[in-house]
């Protein structure tokens, strides 16, 4: 069965943003997210956040799905204007281990719901967001859209590991740059990395990293990846400078990524989410190796 | 020739010391690439050897060079010991250029980043020397402009970094330089610059040693003056522009290398300029070298350019009492101000200033549709809550440093005395660095390790410039020292990554983010009490500045009132940083403008000062919280942008 993923991902959105009006209007939870993978969710829960943090740079590192208009910024997640959030009247504020710092200032304000994804002890990230989901639903009364955006997120899964599944898929490493000699690497335990053996696409970078999913290297690092015909993907944004620099770099050309065809850029996906981050992920790679293939 | 050879021995001795050193410490960087069975296909040391470690090993030494080249050019032109890319705010000003244009303009920057730099760094040279033109070269003034625009740059670039990644991850006033390097393409394209602008200076050395003549005597032996200073200026410019488009700015490196070179024995023009740049280069070697091999993995990410700053700025301290300044500084006199208003008159415009600010400070702010509002309706008991503090706060740190400024003032007799400027509040966020890294302590524990860095500073100007009777340039060169090492070892701490270091930064920028009705309460108490204090001394105040033996005859203890008065303006200073961190220029712009608006006496000048400094803050925290709102600007920074031009401003204003 061929799903095309805009399609379906367009779908998930449109359910997600008008589900149930009158569920929503009558539930009435003003609801402010300090975290993008939980602000997300919400969307999917079909309780749109009245405002979250770090609403400017959205587009820059989320972008899908999109963000009602009517959401308010409520500025930066490590000094969040509490003026805003004040006057926004939130019933529930919902944060992450990482911000435990404002904990007692925000719980000064209303109700706060910790999710933890996150943590040292979490494990494998697309499991932990899972969880955190039903536990989110729960917390909101929102259980059976829970269980459905879940389903759902199942589903599209599935359909990109069958779009994959008769090709023969190049393994991938999956790196954000960050100048011109350092990348960021993804792998165990990280999201995108559950979200490649979700799908049937192997991590060309074996090695595990941190709670975060992520090993800061050097370029030259790569060169541990042998598999000839491995891929790199990168996701925007790309620092300007990046690409021009290791044009000039021997660095760069002798490693096996250099040659033509074997690095791609991707558009923005945040590895620091949740079950839609991981979906969007997914939809992205598949396009692509779908695309290649 | 015999002499020549002489004098060349020390600086020889130097840089053959640095090079060991930096050559001891590269071997180990080296050394793993050189054995072990080579890998045909891509073997990673050997790789990250060729194409990284040695090319930024070449990098440093072409870097350090230039540098050197370019202040020892700096400092032989204009007769100033002091100048370099770093105090005379060229770098700073490429720099600033570079991140305006990546920023707004990226398409340029691929045309020609060299060029952007060097357009940067031109006009800021302008700026700062056509300021210290009208005070005839004072190599004192010159510099003092050229610290304000560096640091006006740092702030400027600082911002608008923020504005784009809305976090600051960290904040380099003085230097963020990068060696790192991935091919051989920076070093190389240096090189061949440098060697340019090299054989330039081979032509210029000549006239320039006739410059040592004086102004008279070389220009009967038939040199243009103006044309040689335009060329050499041109030239240092140009250098430091390079550097500063190939790796950011590197600190202190042009001013350390000549002062080097002179104290160990290379006197002439010729040798200056033959010495400094080897000395740079030895000395940008071995920092980076050694930088490499001690932060290991880490190293990687630290900016050399902070490193030099930790480096090289307790090498100036060391120096200092060493270095022989040439030029007596013309001391402004200031106690001489006309009298514009009367001084009654003068005061109630500030405090009505003040009070509007205020009113303005708590009434007015941005709502949730990013519009302007009035505070009203069922939260503005909530909203006051958290808005009040903030503006106490401000106003009780503006008020605290502006009197301390004017107490510093009046005691040295050097109307550029500020705590910001004599490095007072660096000493403090010094203080509480250390507190924050070592011990942890609450508020009340800070501010006591605030206050003893803030004392320690002033000890250390008070004891290295007995001697001198408080020579401003000394004092100044104290202060810049102690303000980029603090700077430096802040910006190492929020690279390395630590949690703790957020907080520290947030200081540094001179955010009021995270004080609340205790704290503020804390603060306006400390303001209030020690206001009083300074406005009980005010007999002291307008005694001291008429000298030793009028005060004597007075009934004054000269040492002793002079060692109280320090100690409370240290305690203010200290106190004050704590809010504002130890940019924010209230200090220098308070008395100023007290002054300017013929305040001469102690006891209205103080006053005036707490009213004009606190409403300063306010405004700025004002600023700070409302111009990108929901997102919020470090009022310390936004005083700093508002504060440094128009000190400029006041600076060309008097002639």
């Amino acid at each position: 069965m061929l799903v095309s993923r805009r399609s379906l991902l367009q779908h998930a959105i449109a359910a997600a943003v008008v589900p149930n009006p009158l569920y929503a209007q009558a539930a009435g939870l003003r609801i402010v997210s300090l975290d993008y993978g939980l602000a997300s969710t919400l969307l999917s829960l079909g309780l749109p956040p009245v405002g979250i943090s770090d609403l400017a740079d959205w587009g820059r590192w989320v972008v899908e799905p999109a963000m009602p208009r009517s959401v308010v910024d409520v500025g930066s997640s490590f000094e969040v204007n509490f003026e805003i959030l004040i006057a926004l009247k939130p019933d529930i504020i919902l944060t992450t281990p990482y911000l435990d710092e404002l904990l007692p200032k925000l719980q000064s304000v209303t109700k706060v719901v910790r999710l933890e994804i996150f943590t040292p002890d979490s494990g494998p990230i697309l499991p932990a967001a899972i969880k955190a989901t039903r536990r989110l639903a729960a917390e909101l009364g929102r259980q059976t859209e829970g269980e459905e955006f879940l389903a759902r997120s199942d589903a599209f899964f599935n359909a990109c590991r069958q779009r994959l599944a008769a090709k023969a898929v190049p393994p991938v490493a999956l790196v954000n740059f960050m100048d011109a000699r350092h990348a960021r690497i993804y792998s165990s335990p990280g999201l995108f990395h559950n979200a490649l053996e979700r799908i049937g696409v192997r991590n060309a970078w074996t090695k595990g990293s941190n709670y975060w999913g992520f090993e800061t290297i050097g370029i030259e690092d790569l060169s541990a990846i042998t598999d000839p015909d491995a891929r790199l993907i990168a996701f925007d944004p790309v620092p300007a400078d990046v690409f021009p620099k290791l044009a000039q770099s021997p660095l760069w050309n002798r490693l096996a990524f250099a040659r033509p065809a074997h690095l791609s850029v991707l558009p923005p996906a945040l590895m620091f989410g949740m079950v839609n981050e991981a979906m969007r992920f997914a939809g992205l790679l598949t396009d692509l190796l779908d695309k290649q293939a | 020739m015999s002499r020549l050879r002489r004098d060349g021995i020390g600086p020889a001795l130097v840089v053959l010391l640095l090079l060991c050193g930096g050559g001891a410490a590269s071997w180990f960087l080296v050394a793993p690439g050189l054995w072990g069975a080579a890998d045909p296909n891509y073997d990673i040391t050997r790789m990250v050897l060729y194409y990284s470690t040695l090319p930024r090993l070449a990098t440093a030494l072409l870097a350090g060079a230039s540098l050197a080249l370019s202040g020892a050019l700096f400092q032989q032109v204009l007769r100033n010991p002091l100048a370099d890319p770093t105090t005379l705010g060229v770098s700073a000003g490429a720099n600033l250029a570079l991140v305006v244009v990546s920023l707004f303009l990226p398409e340029l920057l691929g045309a020609s980043r060299d060029l952007v730099a060097l357009t940067g760094s031109a006009i800021a040279a302008a700026i700062v020397l056509s300021l210290g033109a009208r005070r005839g070269f004072s190599p004192y003034s010159l510099v003092l402009s050229g610290l304000v625009l560096s640091l006006w740059c740092g702030g400027l670039s600082a911002i608008l970094t923020y504005l784009n990644q809305r976090y600051l991850a960290s904040l380099f006033i003085w230097g963020a330089g990068s060696l790192a390097q991935q091919s051989w393409v920076i070093p190389l394209s240096l090189l061949w610059k440098l060697a340019g602008l090299a054989i330039l200076c081979i032509l210029v050395i000549r006239p320039l040693s006739l410059l040592d003549l004086g102004e008279s005597g070389s220009t009967a032996l038939g040199i243009r003056l103006a044309r040689l200073r335009l060329v050499v200026i041109a030239a240092a410019v140009t250098l430091a522009a390079l550097v500063t488009s190939a790796v950011g700015v590197i600190g202190f490196i042009g001013l350390v290398a000549p002062t080097v070179a002179r104290l160990s024995g290379a006197r002439r023009s010729g040798q200056l300029l033959f010495w400094s740049p080897l000395i740079g280069a030895a000395l940008l070697f071995f920092a980076d070298s050694v930088l490499q091999l001690v932060a290991g993995e880490l190293g990687e990410f630290l900016p050399t350019g902070a490193v030099t700053a930790i480096f090289g700025s307790p090498l100036l301290l060391a120096l200092l009492p060493r270095l022989k300044i040439r030029h007596r500084i013309q001391q402004s006199p200031v106690w001489e101000r006309s009298r514009r208003w009367r001084p009654t008159t003068s005061i109630f415009i500030a405090g009505t200033a003040l009070v509007l600010a205020l009113i303005i400070g708590i009434v007015l702010g941005r709502n949730i549709d990013q519009g302007w509002s009035i505070v009203s309706g069922e939260f503005s008991s909530d909203i006051l809550a958290i808005r009040i503090p903030k503006v106490v706060a401000a106003l009780a740190s503006g008020a605290l440093l502006a009197v301390a400024g004017s107490i510093l003032q009046r005691l040295t007799g050097n109307e550029m005395a500020s705590p910001e400027v004599l490095g007072i509040s660096a000493g403090a966020t010094f203080g509480v660095a250390i507190a924050l890294f070592a011990v942890a302590p609450g508020l009340l524990g800070q501010l006591t390790f605030a206050v003893i860095g803030s004392v320690t500073v002033l000890a250390i100007i008070f004891l290295g410039s007995w001697r001198s009777s408080f020579a401003p340039e000394r004092v100044l060169l104290t202060g810049i020292a102690l303000s980029a090492m603090v700077d430096a070892v802040v910006g190492v701490l929020s690279s390395s990554g630590d949690p703790r270091a957020a907080l520290l930064m947030r200081w540094m920028s001179g955010s009021t983010y995270l004080i609340d009705a205790p704290i503020a309460a804390f603060e306006f108490g400390i303001a209030i009490v020690l206001i009083a204090i300074a406005f009980l001394a005010r007999r002291w105040l307008d005694i001291l500045p008429l000298g030793p033996l009028p005060s004597a005859s007075l009934g004054i203890p000269l040492a002793g009132a002079r060692l109280a008065l320090f100690a409370l303006a240290g305690v203010m200073t200290a106190a004050a940083t704590l809010t504002v961190g130890p940019l924010s220029f209230v200090g220098l712009m308070g008395p100023h403008l007290a002054r300017e608006a013929g305040l001469t006496r102690a006891l209205p000048q103080m006053a005036g000062a707490a009213l004009i400094g606190g409403g300063l803050m306010v405004a700025a925290d004002f600023v700070g919280r409302t111009l990108v709102s929901p997102y919020q600007i470090p009022a310390g920074l936004v005083s700093a942008l508002i504060g440094a031009p128009f000190l400029m401003v006041m600076m060309r204003r008097r002639t």
